[in-house]
């Protein structure tokens, strides 16, 4: 299964580690399906952010594609 | 959906069923195809639909005695159309364009005794079908008694052209024949099939009695033989006739040769009945228009005036009314049609699921239809049959399903009898929407009840179910139902007393064993309230779609109007073709513009202010723009507040207005402790109008925000950015995640943002 990366620079840092995201890879799933994806992460916690424009941009498209399949 | 019954629907929709011009057309020329090209001056076009049904266009469509004509709707609004004038302009103006294939050749031998105009085109017919025939006259030329004609009205070059035509697809002419008894009877014996043209080929000539032809094959008393085609007694001459009686035999040919069934499916062959259904009165009269020369006949401009006049006669009431049809370009056949394909789908994309989960479910399509096309009853039970088949997404009815399980929830649910009794001979119920948009206006109402009816008023809170019915969750909805008429039967079987037209609706349809009624019906009983007041101008009234079967509650609803000083002015859509205000069948929530277009419709069906007495209906259309008040804000009016001018309190204020109102009523009214709420829902929150319109489109409620923020400050665990100090979180309460960029405040959180996804992060999967 092929990675999709979604890195970008960010300011957002983990409250609670202290420490910058790092680019990770990551599984999100949906509806009995998995995709694995590269997020900004704390690497000391696993906090992952998933930013607005990803939200109800292509992961919304996903989202919608997957309900109707 | 199986395919029988997807049959059985299909029929009931009469979009596709012939125009009454072509069903009347004894050999069903597309007239309305016809007309559509010459309006629009495509003269060539126009010719085409000639040339793919008439077998002679150059001789019918001079000559046609137009049997359509006496059936065209447009003569109830005018004059019917002109259709054998604009036939013989059209084919004077072009050649022939369209050429139809000619099968290859399959056997058989076939004559025709007699080249009148139903023996040509028989010959002409078997012949392209691949049954080359044998055209045998007597006389010196093809057609028969046309010959008859004046040169002016049929040039003799036609006869020529038609001949081209015959042996172009290979038809034997054998004119000047000397026919006799011998030579007929040889014919008979070297053929596999005959037909005989009584216009042109003497029935004497036989050497058997032909008896008269059966009407429905044209078959005589003897086997491949067929006739047709003459002069009947005691009616015109009709070409029409003759040609379709030249192609009725071309088939009986054709499946005697194929030994097939003579008689099986042909109806509709020939001139036939219609079940089109077309309303003209849309449609202002326009008289026909003559050509300014007799003779010479239509100019292109007066052709194309005169075929702009054709109504193009179809059905699509429905549609014409239905935003939800009008949006996914459907008319009842080819919407189910597309349900059925969408449901068949093992693997792939099911393309339809939006489009089944956007009707408002509200019936005004069943109403209108001539047939009464049950639509709606074809969406709701494909969403149950998705539901139960597990094909039915989760973001179209979510949010509802958990606004209805918040109104169920102890938080906002409430069932008591009246302060001070134990019994009730009455239950208010108000409903989860009155509830949600007018918290006040339930508990004057409810206080006014109270004090007028004799036998204790309980009180109930809650949802009728109506969200889960509408959403196919029928487990859900039938709990629903179960534990509402059990509370019911707790408080003695009281008479529910219902302020929501849904509510009402659904009681009816599915706990028929209860006594129920709408609040307006009572409250027109009653004396009026003191602290009425009127509107200062007339008013439209906006029938809720829920109402469409419940005449009495309409009546009651004006009644009181009248009472109150309110004058109602009815528009076209109320009553039982009412339309829905989007919030129905929850099309707003799979749909989101559908929904607002569904308003906008409702509120736009007249100019005026409205009046609504259904608390969804009240909050859309004033969302969509209009002013709109509610029935209950005049007859119990909250000081000088013009109810004209109250907003929308969008979801946050609803949800939040219900769990105010059980605290209120508790605390008030039976001096009980309210319930106490959780620990997220004291944040105190700062949001900017702007940005609490984008929530509600996101169908993110503020409390959904609350328990974000709560149990990021709770946990410690956010994101911050250490510039400009703002925090961001998120938290996933059952299937959606939402996240929200914030900063603490002296006076609570500042909201800047919030969004959601369903997609589950490894994090949030323990």
């Amino acid at each position: 299964m092929s990675t999709f990366s979604f890195i970008e620079t960010t300011d957002w840092l983990c409250a609670g580690c202290n420490q910058p995201l790092q680019p990770t890879k990551v599984q999100v799933t949906y509806l009995n399906s998995a995709f694995d994806v590269e997020l900004m992460t704390c690497p000391a916690c696993g906090f992952t952010l998933v930013p607005e424009s990803l939200a109800v941009g292509k992961m919304l498209e996903v989202e919608q594609l997957l309900e109707d399949k | 959906m199986d395919q029988s019954q997807l049959r059985s629907l299909e029929a009931r929709c009469i979009q596709e069923e012939q125009p009454f011009c072509t069903a009347a057309c004894p050999i069903h020329v597309d007239v309305r195809a016809f007309m559509t090209a010459l309006a629009k001056g495509d003269v060539r076009e126009a010719r085409k639909v000639l040339d793919r049904t008439m077998p002679f266009p150059e001789i019918l469509g001079r000559i046609c005695d137009q049997p359509c004509r006496p059936f065209c709707k447009r003569g109830e609004i005018g004059d019917p159309l002109a259709v054998g004038r604009l036939e013989r302009f059209c084919v004077d103006a072009t050649q022939a364009v369209v050429k139809p294939p000619r099968l290859p050749a399959k056997g058989g031998k076939v004559a025709v005794l007699g080249a009148g105009l139903s023996g040509m085109t028989a010959a002409l017919d078997l012949s392209r079908k691949g049954r080359p025939a044998t055209l045998i006259t007597g006389s010196p030329a093809i057609g028969g008694s046309l010959h008859r004609l004046a040169d002016a009205l049929l040039p003799k070059e036609v006869f020529t052209e038609a001949e081209a035509t015959l042996t172009g697809y290979g038809v034997t002419i054998r004119t000047g024949s000397a026919l006799d008894r011998q030579t007929v009877a040889s014919v008979l014996d070297d053929f596999d099939a005959v037909y005989c043209d009584w216009d042109d080929f003497d029935a004497g000539l036989l050497p058997f009695a032909p008896g008269t032809p059966d009407p429905l094959t044209l078959a005589l008393d003897r086997a491949g033989c067929f006739g047709g085609g003459g002069l009947e007694a005691g009616r015109t001459f009709s070409v029409m006739h003759q040609v379709e009686n030249g192609r009725r035999a071309a088939l009986s040919v054709e499946r005697s040769l194929q030994k097939v069934s003579l008689t099986a499916q042909r109806e509709k062959e020939g001139a036939c009945a219609t079940r089109m259904y077309t309303v003209t009165s849309y449609f202002a009269p326009a008289a026909e228009i003559l050509p300014a020369d007799e003779t010479a006949g239509y100019t292109a401009e007066e052709a194309q005036r005169e075929a702009a006049r054709c109504i193009r006669c179809e059905c699509m009431e429905c549609v014409k009314q239905c935003v939800y049809l009008q949006e996914y370009k459907e008319y009842p056949k080819t919407l189910v049609r597309k349900i059925y394909n969408n449901q068949a789908i093992v693997q792939g994309t099911r393309n339809a699921n939006k489009m089944i989960n956007a009707c408002s479910l509200c019936v005004q399509c069943t109403v209108i239809c001539p047939h009464d096309f049950p639509v709606a009853e074809v969406c709701r039970t494909t969403r149950m049959e998705m539901v139960e088949t597990g094909h039915m997404p989760p973001s179209p009815h979510d949010f509802a399903l958990e606004d209805m399980r918040f109104s169920l929830s102890e938080f906002c649910s409430l069932s008591r009898h009246q302060p001070g009794t134990d019994s009730s001979a009455f239950l208010f119920y108000p409903g989860c929407q009155l509830a949600g948009s007018a918290p006040e206006a339930v508990q004057r109402t409810y206080a006014f009840l109270a004090a007028h009816l004799h036998g204790g008023v309980g009180l109930m809170l809650g949802c009728c179910g109506i969200p889960a019915h509408w959403a196919g969750q029928a487990a859900l909805f039938t709990e629903t139902m179960a534990a509402f008429t059990a509370e019911v039967a707790r408080l003695g079987n009281p008479k529910v007393i219902t302020a929501c037209s849904s509510c009402l609706s659904v009681f009816r349809a599915f706990a028929p064993e209860l006594t129920v009624t709408s609040v307006w019906e009572v409250l027109d009983t009653l004396p009026l309230p003191p602290s009425q007041i009127r509107p200062s101008a007339p008013l439209t009234i906006h029938d809720p779609c829920t109402t469409r079967e419940q005449p009495e509650l309409r009546a009651g609803v004006r009644s009181l109007c009248a009472k109150l000083g309110i004058e109602v002015v009815e528009h076209a859509f109320n009553g039982e073709i009412t339309d829905c205000c989007g919030y129905g069948g929850l099309m707003q929530f799979a749909n989101k513009g559908l929904g607002k277009k569904a308003a906008t419709h409702k509120a736009g069906r007249s100019d005026l202010d409205g009046l609504a007495y259904c608390a969804m209906c009240r909050d859309n259309l004033a969302a969509s723009g209009r002013p709109v008040a509610h029935l209950l804000d005049y007859l119990f009016a909250a000081g000088d507040q013009d109810p004209l001018a109250r907003a929308n309190p969008g979801f946050s204020q609803r949800h939040e207005n219900r769990a105010r109102l059980k605290s209120d009523l508790l605390t008030h009214l039976w001096q009980e402790e309210a319930v106490i709420r959780p620990a997220h829902t004291a944040l105190r929150l700062l949001i900017s109008q702007e940005l609490e319109a984008l929530l509600t489109s996101r169908l993110i409620l503020v409390e959904d925000l609350q328990k974000v923020i709560h149990h990021a400050e709770q946990t410690g665990r956010y994101l911050i950015n250490p510039a400009t100090k703002r925090r961001l979180a998120k938290y996933r309460p059952v299937r959606v995640t939402y996240w929200v960029e914030y900063e603490p405040t002296g006076e609570g959180y500042l909201v800047h943002n919030g969004y959601s996804h369903r997609m589950l992060l490894p994090e949030d999967a323990q």
